[in-house]
């Protein structure tokens, strides 16, 4: 069971190794969010939920929700939207896109994978396509807080590893916290159930072999979608 | 407020000063006008520096509140009218105008100045109602010691208007003033810096993070107080702005009521 | 606000049994709202209030952005069935005043930096009401915060002490409210000491304010206690 502390508690004096989620004062280290501890190599507090911020060279799923010219506005799933240059749709400078034809490269409520390439001081935000952008086919969408992302890409990838193989899934979790499954309807059923499942247990201990189990009896999954259909509050 | 004068401001009190020259216990140049306005039954013109205030009292009958049938009732309202400042604008009032207006009658309330069981005209059906109308002409700082000066000012001497609603006096004595028991004075204090200044200008007001109003009374006890700001107060320094807000008020006091 | 003829002190008990420096009981519930991103449900004797809080979001107006730091807005307001005389729906100029007082008794640890240009929006709804609703609000509204993920330098805890038959007592219920001669409701950051909030309506001597001050601040560090033991066992009982 990892350490939760609330905003104002005391962790540690060694302000060396403040990291994220803390402050210092008075040379203490304090917590600045409300999470667990994480004291590995800095010393962190990784927040329960919050909103995502972009940084440059994050990977995110955005939805694109407005044509703008010569930007298309996206949403990332932050607090800011970002804005994709017309010119990322059209790489090599093939060809310049024309005032009004942007929706037929890309239109409103389409998804695509992009990297945030800057925020600057006044957060704009500017992505940049990924040569993979489009998430098509069947699939779904799902979105948790992309604090447990960590958790569910696990330590060096093992959790990851875990779930698209049990699972048979193309399972693809970006930074801020939106996952794309594909797969077989019954296959996207569990991996979402136990996607969530890590989400909401992210601060326990011995999850890696909960969930193994959990995956290798997935006929109990169908009771748990039943009684606990989304994220727990 | 850009940094800039908020620095401006900051440093000066650094080095004992402040924008004007004053002290920083001394209010600005206080004038009060009483009796001005002959519509009102009572009314006052306060100028504390530069800022402006005009307070004007009308007592007209009406329906006492359910709980107290046989006292008379006081409404306080402020305009915080646009050709005030830049920065007020018209409309239905804003948070800062309701504060105004309840603090400043937070401080008649408390103190009982107003002896309300002496404003019934008939029980449960009729009493007089006080109203008290804040106007802002010139908002320099410090609206609210502005406002509660005006108000008490105001109020004391006033003749209630019985005549004209065809009600006569009870009794044969003269209750044709309005009864007045105590003299409440408001002291505001801001926090700059560490520095406690009384009677903040608009720029003084504008670069703190923290002040209060203390409300007292001819005997020192206390009748109203309100923190304003975004930080937050210690203990001792509460402590210290509510003693020289006793002392200030009976300063004011002798000199202008 | 004074009204005579009631006794407020028996035997030296308050007329609901409480000790002067007594609090009424407190019952707190993190997380109770799906659609929010942080609430919290708390209730201080007979009164019953709930916090939400949603944000940081995108702030609009666009003109009223801060290019600097998050906006906090918090918006109190009571339910017409939460007192005895319905209360009309809609801000009253009491509601726009706690509001506004609320509002700055938690800005001061609020990290806005974090998030520049939006706001952070803090709703808090009585739903039943007996005086000391806007401590209540403060304490649950700090709560929410916490839950949202707000990154805060700490709690704000908050409670009222006020003058009942010329006795300095805490925490005063809609009786003692309606007929004592004194009302202070103060908010605090209770591991630093500072006061974040602070009114007084009615009269009192100094005296009786240093005694009411120091009251109130010993009762918000029992609070905040309260406030943390139910953020740290919300997590604790899986």
């Amino acid at each position: 069971m990892y350490k939760v502390v609330i905003p104002g508690d005391f962790i540690s004096e060694d302000v060396n190794r403040a990291g994220e989620g803390t402050y210092i004062e008075g040379g203490k280290v304090y917590a600045m969010r409300y999470g667990v501890v994480d004291d590995k190599e800095e010393i962190k507090v990784v927040p329960f939920v919050g909103k995502y911020q972009p940084a440059r060279g994050d990977v995110v799923i955005g939805r694109i929700t407005e044509i703008s010219f010569p930007y298309w506005i996206v949403d990332i799933a932050s607090p800011y939207e970002a804005r994709l240059h017309m010119s990322e749709a059209t790489p090599d400078g093939e060809k310049r896109i024309e005032f009004g034809s942007m929706h037929t490269y890309l239109d409103i409520e389409d998804l695509i994978v992009a990297k945030v390439t800057n925020v600057d001081p006044l957060m704009r935000i500017d992505l940049g396509l990924m040569e993979e952008f489009q998430l098509r086919g069947s699939g779904r969408l799902i979105t948790i807080p992309y604090t447990k992302v960590p958790r569910i890409i696990g330590r060096r990838g093992s959790m990851i590893k875990m779930l698209k193989e049990k699972c048979n899934c193309f399972i693809f979790v970006a930074k801020n916290g939106r996952i794309w499954i594909s797969g077989k309807e019954d296959d996207m059923e569990l991996a979402s159930d136990v996607i969530l499942m890590i989400a909401n247990e992210a601060h326990t201990s011995g999850l890696t072999d909960r969930v193994a189990s959990f995956l290798d009896s997935h006929r109990r999954v169908r009771m748990y979608n039943r009684k606990n259909k989304g994220l727990k509050r | 407020m850009d940094d800039v004068r908020r620095d401006y401001i900051y440093n000066l009190v650094k080095r004992g000063k402040r924008e004007d020259g004053r002290d920083f216990r001394d209010y600005r140049e206080i004038k009060v006008e009483k009796g001005i306005i002959k519509r009102a039954e009572g009314s006052a013109r306060v100028k504390i520096g530069n800022t402006e205030v005009l307070v004007g009292v009308k007592l007209e009958p009406g329906e006492p509140f359910p709980d107290s049938p046989d006292e008379g009732v006081i409404i306080t309202n402020a305009e915080l009218v646009p050709l005030a400042s830049p920065e007020f604008e018209p409309g239905p009032p804003n948070e800062d105008s309701v504060q105004l207006a309840r603090v400043v009658d937070r401080g008649i309330r408390g103190s009982e100045a107003i002896d309300l069981s002496k404003l019934c005209i008939e029980e449960g059906e009729k009493v007089w109602i006080v109203f008290i109308d804040i106007h802002v002409l010139d908002n320099d700082g410090n609206l609210v010691d502005a406002a509660a000066l005006g108000a008490i000012a105001a109020l004391l001497n006033i003749h209630i208007p019985a005549e004209r609603y065809g009600l006569s006096n009870s009794e044969g004595e003269d209750t044709n003033t309005l009864p007045i028991r105590d003299k409440p004075v408001a002291v505001t204090m801001v926090d700059v810096g560490g520095e406690i200044l009384v009677d903040p200008n608009y720029n003084e007001e504008k670069a703190a993070v923290s002040g209060l109003t203390v409300i007292t009374n001819t005997d020192g006890t206390i009748s109203g107080m309100q923190k304003y700001g975004r930080e937050g107060l210690a203990e001792d320094k509460i402590s210290e702005m509510v003693e020289i807000g006793i002392e200030k008020a009976d300063e004011l006091r002798r000199r202008f009521l | 606000m004074k009204k005579e003829g009631i006794e407020l002190i028996k035997d030296g008990k308050r007329l609901d049994g409480r000790d002067f420096d007594e609090l009424r009981p407190i019952k707190i519930e993190v997380g109770v709202l799906k659609r929010a991103d942080g609430s919290c449900y708390f209730e201080l004797g007979d009164n019953k209030v709930i916090a939400a809080v949603y944000g940081p979001r995108e702030m609009h107006p666009r003109h009223a952005q801060d290019a600097k730091m998050a906006v906090l807005k918090y918006r109190y307001n009571m339910a017409p069935f939460s007192v005895d005389e319905r209360k009309r729906p809609g801000p009253d100029r009491r509601s726009v005043e706690i509001s506004k007082v609320s509002r700055e008794a938690l800005e001061p640890v609020i990290i806005k930096e974090f998030y520049p240009k939006t706001e952070i929006d803090v709703y808090v709804e009585i739903l039943q009401s007996d005086a000391g609703t806007r401590t209540a609000g403060i304490n649950a509204a700090s709560v929410a915060l916490a839950d949202a993920g707000i990154p805060m330098k700490d709690l704000v805890s908050s409670v009222a002490v006020g003058k009942i038959d010329g006795e300095v007592v805490l925490d005063l219920n809609a009786m003692e409210d309606n007929y004592g001669e004194a009302d202070m409701p103060i908010a605090m950051v209770a591991r630093r000491n500072t006061i974040t909030a602070l009114q007084m309506d009615g009269r009192m001597t100094k005296e009786e304010f240093d005694k009411g001050l120091k009251l109130a601040m010993n009762a918000c560090r029992q609070i905040y206690e309260l406030q943390r033991t139910a953020l740290i066992e919300r997590y604790s009982e899986m």
